[in-house]
């Protein structure tokens, strides 16, 4: 129990030293970095191991003599969440989604702290001390509060009362309801039944098990099998098209869905909503290859009406391209991320 | 192929020729190996990487790299065509970012990636920004990064080789050795002097925004190039996403960027005056105005963007002058522009990649001072092709693969010169659209919701239009004309200065169904265009920004001083009762 313990304590304190020290400059700031497309996990992870981290050291100190009080522990617990969220997590979450996350914590913590009759006591014994002081330090520390709260009270409401400008926020249906069919360049596609033209074997067959063993590897860096190099001179069928398509993405896509498809590309930075990392498992690798080809044919302008505020600059692409070309883009787009189009059944 | 050996075979005489001629310049050293420029040493050339490092970077390579630096590593990949500056030509082994003296390969070992001792490790780490080279940290492993290098540097560096002693030296900036001098007022000011007398303003311009010669350079591969505009540091090739920090001014300044006309002034300046420039080029970069450095967004390593452009409320006359009081102590807005590539004409390059708002408004008008870079002051010379009014869909784009004679990089400079213009779009009749109030980004949503769109050209017009949607000509709008007005426009220096007045839009005054109306304290949607004559930009040609909104800054209401106070007081009644029931309860125990 105690080496348990222990280890526990020493991640806690090595944990905070590395983000304390990230945070501040001390320390490289990539030294940790939150990886994409892993980044919730990841999240998860470094707070679990914290949480840990915590309550190891809480233990070890407990147990050398030195109890920090449950009132503390809680307050900084909080603190340490609040702080998290805003100087780990990136890109930043906004302000209100914190204060979301902020509130759900208090509560856990709350229910933490007031879990018993005992730990509730606990909990509330500094206050009350606080309060029922009748000289020394703790004497002043009462009239000190009782003079900062509405002070700062006040403060906070002419704060939030004053004229500010904070952009509004908006919410987006990322992935609208499709349609039932699409017409492109005057041809009716049937999203369920319609199938990517290229995505076929060496017999010319639509085979989605043989184009998915030539995608390229999950796992860091996400690069081709060794045996499946769409610019082999000798490349046929798929892999040919895989090219083509490559081809094709950067010629036209690469400006903001960028060189790793990730959603960064050159123009990127300029555009709200940023455009679609293809890398994050919940873009394509959440959708139908049909529903792919509707949304790159028909581009921010002809999202339905549900999916407002159109501001995309997503060009409808059969401006510019041919059919056959959006399909190759399409297979490609899916052999760069390694990720398998969704099946209708 | 013969024509691309000739072209290569022309790279490398000129290389051969430019190393002569720089060397040559340093005072005609006859033994200019013997001595050092200061700050730098001699360094021993790396090992070859192991055959399997070689091996497993070509499956890297052509996962990732070839779509833009080709199959041969020719900097012809299928992107390459379109975009501006190109993908790097590995073949003749010139590296624009490095520790090593002018015309020297690039520091690279397959072993070790120290900070400074890997120049071709840290490209590829943090990218190229300003240039569509993306930082791969974090997308490859160390190991894969340094792979792909492996391969690039053996196989597709076909010139020079990294590990033959005959040919190759390796002289090394020590810059970790080196202490930079602080940037005080005595250094910029030598810093201001030196950049005249080392004659760096005769390219990158009088203000540093890159305005110099710009038009007669070129690179080793005779692609058009522009010198750096030092009032955007973000987009420095060699910023190594630390944009602020002037070590990386030093270096460059120091080693020079092979390929391209910027030499190395190792030898004719000390370690010292190198300092000093560097400080001085650094406090150029844009910032905040209490001096502090503009906050990078690290995902795109520019600026961040905050998409409220709010107005001040001015008392009487809205000033002409931007020098005046009420400009200065604005705070401006930093408006992010990326190409227009959703309709043809795409704009693939836009060179106009920022620009920075402020906005005034008083009881009838809003004013915008808009500020942008742009090396170049357009007047239209030939005639639109098109009506600028017009949906020009038809309109000849570049072609995605034209051959390096087509290409964007090589047509840079050529196009017929049109006007420089700037355009702000809003919505009309904003409050009827579905929250959130935003009509369709470009050019409007239909007759029902249109937008208004306010442009400003080099040759002294300003015109307001009516935009129906993307596919719909623009209706010019005569009668909104008379009503707004030009206060200023000025270009000096690489950067052009216009001011433009309109009407509220008041409900009283204006139509509503017409004119957009300006409300106090609420946010009206509003996107930005800008268009750079020498770009070939017109029409629909264009950079566009995103949808950021204008908010008219209402003044504080009474209220926010009557109930804090309040609050406050009621506060203080609660902790009267709170600390009375306490002390009730204390008594009431031990009584």
């Amino acid at each position: 129990m105690k080496a348990l313990m222990s280890v526990g304590a020493l991640i806690g304190v090595v944990g905070i030293l590395l983000l304390a020290g990230m945070t501040v400059g001390i320390v490289p700031s990539n030294t940790v970095r939150l990886l994409e497309g892993y980044m919730p996990v990841q999240v998860i992870l470094e707070l679990t191991l914290f949480v840990a981290g915590f309550t190891g050291l809480s233990y070890m100190m407990a147990s050398m003599g030195m109890a920090f009080p449950r009132f503390w522990q809680g307050i900084l617990m909080w603190a340490f969440i609040l702080l998290y969220l805003k100087f780990r997590v990136y890109p930043p979450i906004p302000f209100s989604v914190r204060a979301m996350y902020g509130t759900v914590s208090l509560v856990a913590i709350f229910m933490w702290v007031s879990a018993n009759e005992e730990d509730w006591k606990k909990f509330k014994q500094p206050i009350m001390n606080i309060l029922d002081a009748q000289a020394g330090g703790k004497r002043l520390l009462r009239y000190a509060y009782l003079i900062i709260l509405p002070l700062l009270i006040g403060g906070f409401s002419y704060n939030a009362m004053v004229p500010k400008s904070e952009e509004p926020i908006e919410l987006r249906t990322v992935h609208p309801a499709p349609p039932a069919s699409t017409k492109v360049h005057g041809k009716t596609y049937t999203l369920q039944t319609s199938q990517n033209p290229y995505r076929i074997n060496l017999e010319g067959k639509y085979d989605q098990d043989y184009s998915n063993a030539m995608t390229v590897e999950q796992g860091m860096g996400r690069l081709m099998k060794p045996n499946a190099n769409p610019w082999d001179k000798d490349a046929q069928g798929y892999l040919k098209y895989v090219r083509e398509g490559g081809e094709i993405f950067y010629q036209n896509c690469h400006f903001c869905h960028g060189d790793n498809l990730n959603g960064r590309g050159l123009h990127a930075f300029a555009f709200n909503p940023i455009p679609a990392n293809f890398t994050d498992p919940g873009t394509i690798a959440q959708l139908q290859e049909t529903f792919i080809f509707w949304r790159v044919s028909k581009g921010g302008i002809g999202l339905p009406n549900e999916a407002g505020p159109w501001a995309s600059v997503m060009p409808p692409w059969e401006q510019h391209l041919t059919v056959d070309e959006i399909w190759k883009v399409v297979l490609f787009e899916y052999w760069h991320t390694g990720y398998y189009p969704r099946t209708w059944d | 192929m013969k024509n691309s050996f000739s072209l290569k075979a022309g790279a490398l005489l000129t290389t051969a020729f430019g190393i002569i001629l720089v060397s040559g310049s340093t005072g005609g050293l006859a033994f200019a190996q013997n001595t050092l420029p200061a700050g730098f040493k001699t360094g021993a050339l790396a090992p070859e990487p192991s055959a399997d490092m070689i091996e497993a970077g070509k499956r890297v390579y052509f996962t990732k790299c070839v779509w833009c630096h080709g199959v041969d590593g020719a900097g012809d990949g299928p992107g390459a065509d379109r975009l501006w500056p190109r993908p790097r030509n590995f073949n003749q082994g010139t590296f624009k970012i490095r520790h090593t003296a002018s015309g020297e390969l690039p520091l690279f070992d397959a072993k070790k990636p120290t900070p400074g001792q890997n120049d071709l490790f840290e490209t590829v780490t943090h990218g190229l920004p300003g240039s569509a080279m993306p930082s791969w940290e974090g997308i490859l492993t160390e190991e894969q990064r340094l792979q792909v290098l492996s391969f690039v540097t053996t196989e597709l560096v076909k010139d020079r080789k990294f590990t033959d002693k005959q040919s190759e030296s390796q002289t090394v900036l020590q810059l970790g050795d080196l202490t930079p001098i602080a940037p005080t007022e005595e250094s910029l000011k030598k810093g201001a002097e030196l950049v005249v007398e080392k004659k760096c303003v005769e390219c990158h311009g009088a203000d540093g925004r890159g305005d110099g010669n710009a038009f007669n350079l070129k690179d080793d591969w005779g692609f058009s190039i522009q010198p750096a505009n030092w009032h955007k540091c973000w987009n420095f090739r060699g910023s190594r996403q630390d944009p602020y920090n002037v070590k990386n001014i030093f270096r460059t300044f120091s080693t020079g960027v092979n390929g391209t006309p910027m030499p190395s002034f190792a030898d004719n300046t000390t370690v010292e005056e190198r300092w000093h420039i560097a400080n001085f080029v650094n406090s150029l970069c844009e910032r905040e105005a209490d001096g502090k450095p503009l906050a990078i967004d690290p995902s795109a390593d520019k600026p961040k963007i905050n998409f409220v452009v709010s107005s001040g409320l001015a008392v009487g006359e809205i000033p002409a002058d931007p020098e005046h009081e009420l400009w200065k102590n604005r705070a401006r807005r930093f408006i992010a522009m990326g190409g227009q590539i959703t309709h043809k004409p795409r704009n693939f390059v836009n060179r106009i990649d920022d620009i920075w708002v402020k906005s005034l408004y008083n009881d009838t008008h809003i004013a915008f001072m808009f500020q942008w870079d742009d090396r170049t002051k357009s007047v239209a010379e030939g005639k639109l092709p098109w009506e600028p009014t017009s949906v020009n869909v038809d309109i000849k784009e570049q072609e995605p693969k034209t051959g390096e004679e087509g290409s964007i990089a090589s047509h840079q400079n050529n196009y017929t010169v049109y006007n420089d213009a700037i355009a702000m779009e809003t919505a009309v009749k904003w409050k009827e659209l579905p929250s959130p109030i935003k009509p369709r980004y470009l050019f409007g949503s239909n007759e029902q919701f249109p937008v208004d769109i306010v442009k400003w050209e080099a040759d002294g017009s300003l015109r307001a239009f009516k935009g129906t949607g993307w596919d719909k000509d623009f209706e010019e709008r005569f009668n909104y004309e008379d009503s707004i007005k030009l206060l200023h426009s000025e270009w000096k220096d690489g950067r052009w200065t216009v001011i433009v007045q309109r009407p509220l839009g008041d409900k009283k005054e204006q139509e509503y169904d017409e004119d957009t109306f300006f409300e106090m304290g609420q946010y009206i949607p509003t996107v930005f265009f800008a268009w750079d004559g020498h770009n070939g930009d017109a029409g629909r040609k264009m950079a566009v920004s995103a949808f950021y909104y204008t908010f008219l800054e209402p003044p504080t209401p009474k209220e926010a001083y009557i109930y804090p106070i309040v609050i406050a007081c009621g506060v203080v009644l609660l902790e009267g009762w709170v600390l009375t029931r306490r002390s009730n309860k204390r008594k009431g125990k031990t009584l």
